[in-house]
């Protein structure tokens, strides 16, 4: 497998050192899809020149990235290109490694339950086979790899990239079982954007289901587990922090970069929902709904904690998911992310009820993005809510594409622990509806 | 029977006598008259005609201020006197069925417009800020000719305003509001700056004669077309172009100030009795009290035009040697610097050849020892210690 691998690699390479090269990249830097103020390359080199000239670089509302990346890109802003082109390809490879070790996972799971007779009957072709899901690290390589939406980040040399890699990097590690290095990749995944302070817990989910302690919250172990895997996230946070106040020896990152990410300053129009809003707010209500908004985001993880405890990455994707929709300067690099993992599910197909028009949709919109920017900014024939519809439309998309997926997950649960065929008590043929 | 009878022997001296008189007299009128150039009231007129509201449906506004516009030219006041302020543009309006005329009478019969019409503020230039600042003439210095009162203290000026107004404000482009206190202010800072002899204050609109409740400067006549609490309204719509065409008082004013030509004696009394109430539903008010002249001896064309009664003579006329001639004074050699040519003014081969500044920035080292010292503590942690050997 490790073949074909490469030769993905070789040609996703080959495409962004292309378009690299080409006069798009000029262009597709530029999109507002593409480039945030959080994680556009325009700011990360204006910091670095404030840097140069003596000023701090959170000063004035130009930089918005952690002391860590002002690290990682002072040696290495000629080699920009080829950090970014590295960072996919080790996302990949991480995202490769991650989801062969999980169809280990889910094979032993599968086969641990057929044992214990969990299983209803006539349930034979839902079960998954390692022939079928052989193929299924490699296809979620290459989905990262040569989605379009992955190359425009990459040519744009947005430093989504880079939480990108933090996050698979998470992803492995979990997967894995080491709660040391998984406490600590989750720990620079928030650092970097804070979002993924949500994905603690299908993190310790998963870990406790690999340590086979039950989650139970009267049991003790359950309990010894979880502050060990906190203390270690909590201190491993607290220490890259302080760690990042010596870079600049102030705390101005603080405010600049977490202030900023929870207060949404900057509306400049993306792909969230967030911008359009809070342009026509007034002042007194908006902290009311940034306070809102941002909930959002943080408040799906316990009630999908309940449903999917059983499976806990099945809910970490539906919470990368929520991140990628819900944060307040999303791009299209946090949407391939878990785009992603859509060949792990590839088995959920046929439960699938919206998936075609769910498709256009996405692809219509993605495709309009651009020739409504146009209209409004340039033809001046249209105006911000043309552009805000297509955003509505694109994150109505994704959401209902979230919610397909879950009812299918769901549904061939429900099938596999009671029986493909239902009849109801008097034999007729039942329908298995969502509540 | 023809002998004359003698002459009386007084009548040559009688005859020289009166003729001496008659011309004494005579040159006496010549001089009275030439110094009723100066001891009469204005030398020169200015017209500030102002139009306040924008949108289609007040294109009356317009058409009452261009009305005005065309009499006051008519009357011979020259653009160059006349400062124009038009709020919208209805002659070039998309919804002007007949573009590049404004009408006054229905049926198309008078077009204002006309050929040569100049404003001077138009569309949003026309601002309460930009009017007290023509009239107090605190204007910033690169503001054209065309676009300032250049009035002094010999000029009688005269002032129509029309819009929408209210009791004590008329309302300025949907937006704001001027109100009766900053007009009287207005014409008291003028007063006090010399900047007129005479003024006559019209104005068009709804409780217009709250509009000059106010004032307190001398030599101030004003008209309005309602006392306060009545509404001034529009005279006629015309079915064609669809909207109304004129307000009621100035459509009479108008009708009135078409039958003044440049010699005609007609007086204030008269245009004070334009309108009457049966006409114009409103009741039009006056107030003469800060004139100090009488209002029969004021003519219309004292304001609304611009006429010098010219009598060519003979004679000489000797001109009273009090009237202090300007010398013109001699301005002190100033210390003549001699102005910088623009090139030297920038040290550009001082720029050119500045090396770039070489502050580069490092990250301290305790960061660095203590990043690489926390990864490689991970890294044992994880791979365990015995990977050491390999590396050592």
């Amino acid at each position: 497998m490790a073949a074909p691998l490469v030769l993905g690699i070789l040609v996703a390479v080959t495409v962004r050192a292309v378009l690299y090269r080409s006069s798009l990249a000029g262009f597709i830097s530029e999109r507002v899809e593409v480039a945030s103020p959080l994680n556009a390359w325009k700011r990360v080199v204006e910091g670095l020149a404030l840097l140069d000239l003596g000023v701090s670089p959170y000063s004035g509302d130009v930089f918005h990235e952690t002391p860590l990346i002002i690290y990682l890109f002072h040696f290495l802003i000629e080699y920009s290109e080829l950090v970014f082109m590295i960072t996919d390809v080790l996302t990949a490879v991480a995202l490769y490694l991650a989801v062969q070790d999980f169809n280990k996972v889910v094979f032993k799971k599968q086969k641990l339950l057929m044992e214990l007779d969990q299983y209803a009957s006539d349930v034979a072709e839902l079960i998954r086979t390692p022939m079928e899901m052989h193929y299924i690290p490699l296809k979620v390589a290459l989905f990262y790899l040569l989605n379009p939406y992955t190359v425009m980040s990459c040519v744009a040399k947005s430093t989504c990239a880079i939480n990108n890699t933090v996050i698979a990097f998470f992803i492995l590690t979990t997967i894995k079982g080491s709660t040391l290095l998984s406490a600590i990749f989750l720990a620079l995944a928030t650092y970097q954007s804070l979002y993924p302070l949500t994905l603690f817990a299908p993190a310790l989910l998963y870990l406790l289901q690999r340590q086979f302690i039950p989650v139970k919250l009267k049991s003790k172990g359950f309990w010894l587990y979880t502050t060990q895997y906190a203390a270690l996230y909590l201190c491993s946070l607290v220490v890259i922090v302080c760690l990042s106040f010596f870079l600049l020896n102030s705390w101005d990152f603080i405010p600049s970069v977490y202030g900023f990410i929870l207060s949404v300053p900057d509306l400049t129009p993306n792909i969230g929902l967030f911008w359009y809003f809070f342009a026509e707010m007034f002042e007194h209500f908006s902290l009311f709904f940034v306070c809102v908004f941002q909930i959002n985001v943080f408040f799906y993880t316990i009630p999908l904690a309940v449903k999917l405890k059983e499976h806990p990455i099945f809910f970490l994707f539906v919470q990368l998911a929520i991140i990628s929709i819900f944060k307040s300067y999303p791009t299209v690099g946090d949407v391939a992310l878990y785009m992603a993992f859509l060949p792990l599910w590839s088995h959920l197909y046929r439960f699938l009820r919206n998936i075609f028009i769910l498709s256009c949709v996405l692809i219509v919109c993605s495709l309009l993005f651009p020739v409504l920017w146009h209209l409004w900014i340039y033809a001046g024939s249209a105006n911000s809510n043309f552009y805000y519809a297509i955003t509505l439309t694109f994150n109505v998309g994704q959401i209902l594409l979230i919610s397909d997926y879950f009812y299918a997950f769901l549904r061939r649960e429900y099938y596999l622990t009671h029986g493909l065929y239902l009849t109801r008590k008097d034999g007729t043929e039942a329908m298995l509806v969502l509540k | 029977m023809a002998a004359a009878l003698p002459a009386p022997r007084w009548l040559p001296a009688a005859a020289a006598l009166l003729w001496a008189c008659c011309g004494l007299a005579a040159t006496d009128g010549i001089q009275d008259q030439a110094e009723q150039f100066f001891r009469s009231g204005h030398t020169n007129n200015w017209a500030v005609l102002v139009c306040t509201s924008r949108f289609w449906f007040n294109y009356r506004h317009v058409a009452n201020t261009l009305s005005v516009y065309r009499s006051v030219k008519r009357l011979g006041i020259p653009d160059s006197h006349i400062v124009l302020m038009l709020a919208d543009d209805m002659a070039c309006n998309p919804r002007n069925p007949k573009p590049a005329t404004v009408f006054s009478h229905k049926n198309m019969e008078l077009n204002v417009y006309g050929d040569d019409v100049e404003v001077d503020y138009r569309s949003y230039e026309v601002t309460v800020e930009n009017f007290l600042r023509v009239l107090t003439g605190r204007i910033p210095p690169s503001t054209p000719r065309s676009k300032r009162l250049l009035s002094d203290d010999r000029s009688n000026i005269l002032i129509y305003m029309t819009g929408h107004g209210g009791n004590g404000f008329l309302k300025f482009q949907d937006s704001e509001e001027i109100t009766n206190v900053e007009l009287a202010d207005a014409f008291e800072q003028m007063w006090q700056k010399r900047r007129y002899n005479e003024l006559l204050f019209i104005i068009d609109t709804c409780q217009g004669a709250s509009m000059y409740e106010r004032f307190y400067s001398p030599n101030i006549m004003a008209l309005a077309s309602s006392q306060v609490g009545e509404d001034s309204l529009s005279h006629q719509p015309d079915l064609g172009i669809g909207v109304h065409l004129m307000d009621r008082y100035t459509f009479y004013v108008l009708e009135f100030l078409e039958e003044i030509h440049p010699a005609s004696q007609t007086n204030m009394n008269d245009l004070f009795q334009v309108c009457p109430r049966s006409l114009c539903v409103s009741t039009p008010g006056h107030r003469t009290d800060l004139f100090h002249r009488d209002p029969q001896n004021v003519l219309i064309t004292d304001f609304f035009g611009s006429v010098r009664k010219v009598e060519i003579t003979t004679q000489t006329v000797a001109l009273d040697p009090n009237l202090v001639g300007l010398e013109t004074r001699v301005p002190s050699d100033e210390m003549a610097t001699e102005p910088l040519k623009y090139a030297e003014q920038l040290p550009v081969a001082q720029i050119i050849h500045q090396k770039p500044k070489q502050k580069d920035w490092h990250p301290p080292g305790g960061f660095i020892l203590g990043l690489w010292a926390l990864i490689i503590m991970v890294f044992f942690k994880t791979y365990g210690i015995k990977h050491m050997k390999y590396i050592f």
